[in-house]
């Protein structure tokens, strides 16, 4: 019998080798990686050393901030497009028959593109580190908790997406809460204190906020694991609410396209 | 015991217009693609599905697949229903369908047969014998690593009935299988569909070529407007051309030859 890592290593193998042959997409990517950065650097020089916002420089706090929420806005853009892309093609349809189930074709799927975002994440913190000279504190276990529990809400978000999909071809609508909504709620470019008491409130309601205010205090100030156990809780329980909420939405939706006979609309 | 079962199946696509549709034509409405339609299909078989466009050959494909499930009746693969034990059914399955660009543009052959191979749990060490079996069988070996974004409408054929066979499923579903192939290939598969039946698999071919259904079936299946109009067995040497006017008296359609007298 073939198991679940032979089929996480199958569509690993295949994300990385349809990515590195769009040699085009790869450089772009670099490139905005890049240019991004660079603006964010000379963004934080012009508004000058005196904001620091919780007591940390602005490049690296912008840094950390924009980096989180784009893996969360990412992660979430490939799993969508990889399923727009197989209904339109029609692989959807040919995926769904195969012998493996759909909640661990699509859980297997999912993990693929958020490691191609998590691989961007990296890059991204690196070359803000290495070559703008970010200054850092890392406690690396806690960065790894705070990471993880991230990535189980980050999985989430594209799930549903992936159901809106589905179930009404509108998963970009999603997307675009999170584009649009999400990252002035979230602290990704300034801090949620700041905000007219309403929409802070409103803000402790977003789990991108506690994932991007947990990295901050992993890589920028290098708090313990136990320093930061409240966050790393409320993490936790975004991701165990979400998650199984997200799988039984997509499981439904799957069914019902399936009695539609709407599984290859877009 | 019979390997499919198809047991009073109705199935209806229903038709919501679009939201912002005031100034289009299009109406809410329902096509039924089956009306009640039962048949069975045993080990060996080897069943044509013939039927005008629209008369439900690919739907019956479909639900037999899972890709669809039915509004009544049951359809059931080796004993399981394919509403209640989908999983059961699909590990039986294998399917080429119509689609031909149902396949990662940017991956060779090779690697996109190993890759739904992986996924329909063909062991790691069976499954580059297995794919090598197939690429021959299909004619594909020389193309086997080229990207198939560079494939013609034929080649993509062959590697979508390629895919549905490394499964080695017991039961095989083909929708127009021979549409886009050449003479050669087409004869060569027809033998190879043969060969599989008498290796027990169970094959239900949708096709509109009388030529086809003649060479490699046991019994045909004739559908119209989701209705079964017919089924039975393929007679001894029956020709291509009995088989044609069957249909068209069965159907009650005009013959193309009588339309251009």
């Amino acid at each position: 019998m073939t198991s679940t890592l032979d089929k996480l290593y199958a569509i690993l193998r295949r994300d990385l080798l349809t990515a590195i042959r769009h040699r085009s997409g790869f450089i772009v990517t670099l490139v905005g990686v890049f240019t991004e950065l660079a603006a964010f650097y000379f963004l934080s020089r012009a508004i000058g050393p005196g904001f620091r916002p919780d007591g940390v420089e602005y490049f690296p706090f912008l840094l950390v901030g924009t980096g989180i929420y784009t893996f969360f806005v990412m992660s979430a853009q490939a799993f969508l497009s990889a399923v727009q892309e197989a209904q339109q093609t029609g692989t959807l349809e040919v995926l769904l028959t195969t012998s493996t189930a759909p909640a661990e074709l699509v859980i297997l799927s999912s993990i693929s593109a958020f490691s191609g975002s998590l691989v961007n994440l990296l890059i991204y913190l690196f070359a803000g580190v290495a070559v703008f000279r970010a200054s850092i504190h890392a406690n690396l276990l806690s960065c790894a908790a705070v990471l993880v529990l991230s990535l189980a809400i980050a999985l989430a978000v594209g799930i549903a997406a992936a159901t809106l999909q589905v179930a009404f071809q509108k998963g970009s609508a999603l997307l675009w809460l999170l584009g649009s909504g999400l990252w002035f709620l979230s602290g990704t470019m300034f801090p949620t204190q700041s905000l007219p008491r309403p929409l802070e409130l409103l803000s402790r309601a977003v789990p991108l906020t506690y994932a991007i205010a947990g990295m901050r205090a992993a890589l920028l100030e290098g708090r313990s694991i136990m320093a930061m156990a409240p966050t790393l809780a409320v993490l936790a329980g975004f991701g165990a609410v979400l998650l199984p909420l997200a799988l039984a939405g997509l499981s439904l939706s799957l069914r019902r396209a399936r009695q539609n006979g709407t599984l290859s609309f877009y | 015991m019979d390997r499919i079962v198809f047991e009073s199946v109705r199935k209806i696509f229903r038709h919501r217009p679009a939201l912002f549709n005031w100034l289009g034509r299009e109406r809410r409405g329902e096509t039924i693609a089956l009306k009640d339609v039962s048949f069975s299909a045993a080990a060996a078989e080897v069943l044509a599905l013939l039927g005008p466009n629209g008369s439900g050959k690919t739907t019956a494909l479909k639900l037999i697949s899972t890709m669809l499930l039915p509004d009544a009746g049951a359809v059931r693969v080796g004993g399981f229903d394919a509403r209640r034990d989908a999983g059961k059914v699909r590990r039986q399955v294998g399917i080429a369908v119509a689609a031909e660009r149902s396949f990662f543009p940017r991956l060779s052959a090779r690697e996109n047969l190993d890759f739904f191979a992986t996924l329909d749990e063909v062991s790691r060490g069976e499954r580059a014998q297995r794919i090598q079996e197939v690429l021959r069988d299909t004619g594909l070996e020389e193309q086997a690593d080229i990207l198939v974004m560079k494939f013609s409408s034929g080649m993509y054929q062959r590697l979508g009935i390629a895919r549905a066979l490394v499964k080695r499923p017991s039961v095989l579903l083909l929708d127009e299988p021979t549409r886009s192939l050449d003479a050669g290939t087409t004869a060569h598969f027809w033998a190879t569909i043969r060969a599989l039946a008498q290796q027990q698999t169970t094959v239900v071919l949708a096709t509109h070529n009388f030529a086809e259904a003649a060479a490699v079936a046991d019994r045909l299946l004739l559908l119209h407007r989701g209705k079964l109009l017919a089924d039975r067995a393929v007679g001894d040497g029956e020709s291509a051309e009995e088989m044609r006017a069957f249909y068209f008296r069965m159907t009650g359609e005009i013959e193309e030859k009588i339309c251009n007298l």
